[in-house]
């Protein structure tokens, strides 16, 4: 057993889904969603997976749940105990001991909570499905729990339907953790919410890394969302990783020509940064099809012929910074710190 | 500044389902100027779209304007008060969709996925021009290019569940775009899209309001989309107009305690990474139970004991063209203590 500190280490993910046409059935083609993605996770790290809709992020989240069964690759999952597990090879009844481990956290606190469970079954019911201690110990837990999201304790025993958005959300947060989880998967768990209260829960899952020491992999298409929480971030473009780096260093110096755009595209809250935006034209690659060589060169600014015919590979081009685009080392990206100048809002 | 095309004068939109009353806007005003983008940036409930829909004459029953102006400046200098306009009469539906367009966050479920693209953009000009279908047709075919759709001679057949989530949001735009109007109402147009195609939306947006000097009121939940796209800001929250002013003021001179915090509280891609954000306390309250005076007070951390909690603030201009309504910038503050 090696000694790295490593939560989970996904290598070569897959996942196609088959096109099937006709009377017969017949395979015409198979959608790429998920191409040969590779990342790890340290404990008590973040690292999010961004991207358009239809890249992949969410796909490869499901994947690692074993929400759905990866087509191909290894997914690593190191317990608590230190033992390791290739979740991408266990069976429907191996899982249930992995799940106590690996939680997630939804987008919509409104639809992800039975209405008929009080906040304290909601809440217990992990502990209760597992098995986990008596009657006492599972409520000292619940109201332990509801303590750790800053939710009075007055609330066990009322429903889901009396709380905000914020509120259910951090309900669902309570839940995740009530098996001492080492990762949580959350998927856009901020992006249903008003701005006042994603910043309260930004806060609260920044808050709970420091003290419990989770891993999460984060989920999300909104980057400035993404800059907060994340150690390190991993932009995907149908179906593959593009680029991978440090927080600062992705945001700052981007390599990949998509990172560069997509965090261009970004409107900054301040009316005296109106930067010249770069606008990508058309939109995002058919993941059934995609472009051959590299599939961002159709609406790359930067892109040559040999982008058309080469496919590029994930190169390390500093340490801990990888990207998939063969011209990384000439090109001089702009990030989002030099995007223009001025004072910022007071 | 010319005239006003569209004036807001103290508009309260009500909403009397059984079980009470829900003050969806509460005393809105303001002024909409050709060639100009007002932005319109609350949270849930602020009464944003309630403004809207208000202007267009769509509220839904058991909602109804109370009271209040909506002065529309017609292209032959005569005005018209919206409010007393007959909301499915002639001359209001000539109005909307007319000289009013309309851009709906959801493309998906704005469009009709019985009828094509074409024949959707060739009704709405029709209905507001004498064109013949084939000249409709063509004039469908001249809108689709202007909104930037590749191919659009052959997008004139296509159904919107065959476009992508962008080109429907085009081809919504191109809709609104059909009768010529001269006021430009999107609520959150980019709100359900990828970032990359929000930017390619309001830079469309920004285009063609340089090239045919429409008049943009823009209803979002997003400061960025605020500070990139608008000229002038009103700041709502839960029905009441709390701030309005230059975008400039209002981004870097904000002065209601709730604008500040919204700003304050906004995650930024020029944040350090793992920094906490600033909050605002507690959540923003049910619409039954919106709280007495100033609906800000409980989870203001300005307010003013005695004050607050008693009564609305009137709104009171703190700078050009720049009005909050907020006691701590009231003589009377002193006067109610």
């Amino acid at each position: 057993m090696s000694a790295t500190p490593q939560v989970l280490d996904v290598r070569g993910l897959r996942k196609f889904y088959p096109i099937h046409r006709g009377l017969l059935g017949r395979l015409v083609g198979q959608v790429r969603a998920v191409d040969g993605v590779s990342f790890t996770i340290e404990r008590g790290e973040t690292l999010s997976l961004v991207g358009e809709s239809g890249c992949g992020k969410t796909t490869t989240a499901r994947c690692i749940l074993r929400a759905i069964a990866p087509s191909e690759g290894d997914i690593r999952f190191r317990t608590g105990s230190g033992a390791e597990i290739d979740v991408a090879q266990l069976g429907r009844k191996e899982l249930r001991p992995l799940r106590r481990q690996m939680q997630m956290i939804f987008q919509d606190p409104f639809s992800s909570l039975n209405p008929r469970m009080t906040i304290a079954e909601i809440i217990g019911e992990p502990l209760l499905v597992n098995g986990i201690g008596d009657v006492r110990t599972r409520n000292a837990r619940v109201s332990e729990l509801l303590d750790l999201v800053h939710l009075p304790g007055a609330y066990l025993n009322r429903f889901p339907h009396a709380f905000s958005g914020g509120q259910r959300q951090r309900i669902g947060i309570a839940r995740a953790l009530a098996l001492n989880p080492s990762l949580i998967v959350a998927d856009e768990p901020v992006s249903a919410l008003d701005v006042s209260v994603q910043a309260q829960i930004v806060n609260l899952m920044l808050e709970l890394q420091d003290r419990l020491g989770i891993a999460y992999l984060f989920v999300a298409h909104d980057l400035s969302v993404v800059k907060h929480v994340s150690h390190r971030v991993a932009v995907m473009y149908v179906g593959k990783i593009v680029e991978v780096a440090p927080t600062s260093a992705l945001f700052d110096a981007p390599r990949h020509p998509y990172t560069e755009a997509l965090l261009s595209a970004v409107p900054v809250p301040d009316p005296r940064l109106r930067a010249k935006r770069i606008v990508l034209e058309g939109d995002v690659a058919d993941p059934s099809d995609p472009p051959p060589g590299c599939a961002f060169h159709p609406r790359c600014r930067y892109a040559t012929e040999q982008c058309r015919q080469e496919t590029p590979a994930l190169e390390e081009v500093s340490p801990g910074h990888w990207v998939r685009c063969i011209r990384a080392q000439e090109l001089t990206l702009r990030g989002v710190a030099v995007a223009g100048e001025g004072s910022p809002p007071s | 500044m010319a005239e006003p095309i569209l004036s807001v004068r103290d508009l309260h939109t009500h909403f009397f389902p059984n079980e009470g009353v829900v003050r969806a806007v509460d005393g809105t005003s303001f002024d909409l100027f050709p060639g100009r983008t007002l932005g319109i940036v609350g949270e849930s409930g602020c009464g944003k779209s309630v403004t809207a829909r208000s202007i267009l004459r769509i509220v839904e029953r058991p909602g109804r304007i109370v009271s209040g102006e909506i002065i529309l400046r017609r292209a032959d200098g005569r005005t018209v008060d919206l409010v007393k306009l007959a909301s499915d009469g002639a001359e209001m539906r000539a109005i909307r969709g007319g000289e009013i367009g309309l851009v709906f966050q959801e493309p998906m479920s704005s469009l009709s996925a019985f009828h094509t693209v074409g024949n959707q953009l060739i009704e709405a000009i029709r209905l507001h021009s004498t064109l013949s279908k084939r000249a409709a047709r063509t004039r469908a075919i001249e809108l689709l290019a202007l909104v930037g759709i590749p191919r659009p001679a052959q997008r004139v057949d296509a159904y919107s569940f065959e476009l992508s989530g962008g080109l429907r949001q085009r081809v919504m735009i191109a809709l609104a775009l059909a009768a010529e109007p001269r006021i430009l109402i999107a609520d959150e147009p980019t709100t359900a899209l990828d970032v990359t195609t929000q930017a390619q939306i309001l830079e469309l947006i920004r285009r063609l309001q340089q090239e045919r000097g429409l008049a943009v009121i823009l209803i979002t939940h997003d400061m960025g989309v605020i500070a990139e796209m608008t000229d002038d800001v009103v700041v709502m929250y839960l029905g009441h107009e709390v701030e309005k002013g230059p975008v400039d003021a209002i981004f870097h001179a904000p002065r209601h305690p709730y604008t500040r915090a919204l700003l304050r509280s906004i995650p930024s891609v020029l944040a350090a990474p793992l920094s906490r954000l600033a909050t605002i306390a507690g959540s923003i309250p049910h619409p039954y139970a919106r709280p007495p005076g100033c609906p800000f007070h409980p989870r203001c951390p300005d307010a003013i004991g005695g004050v607050c909690e008693r009564s609305f603030p009137l709104e009171v201009a703190i700078g050009e063209r720049h009005d909050v309504a907020c006691h701590l910038y009231t003589a009377g503050a002193e006067a109610v203590a």
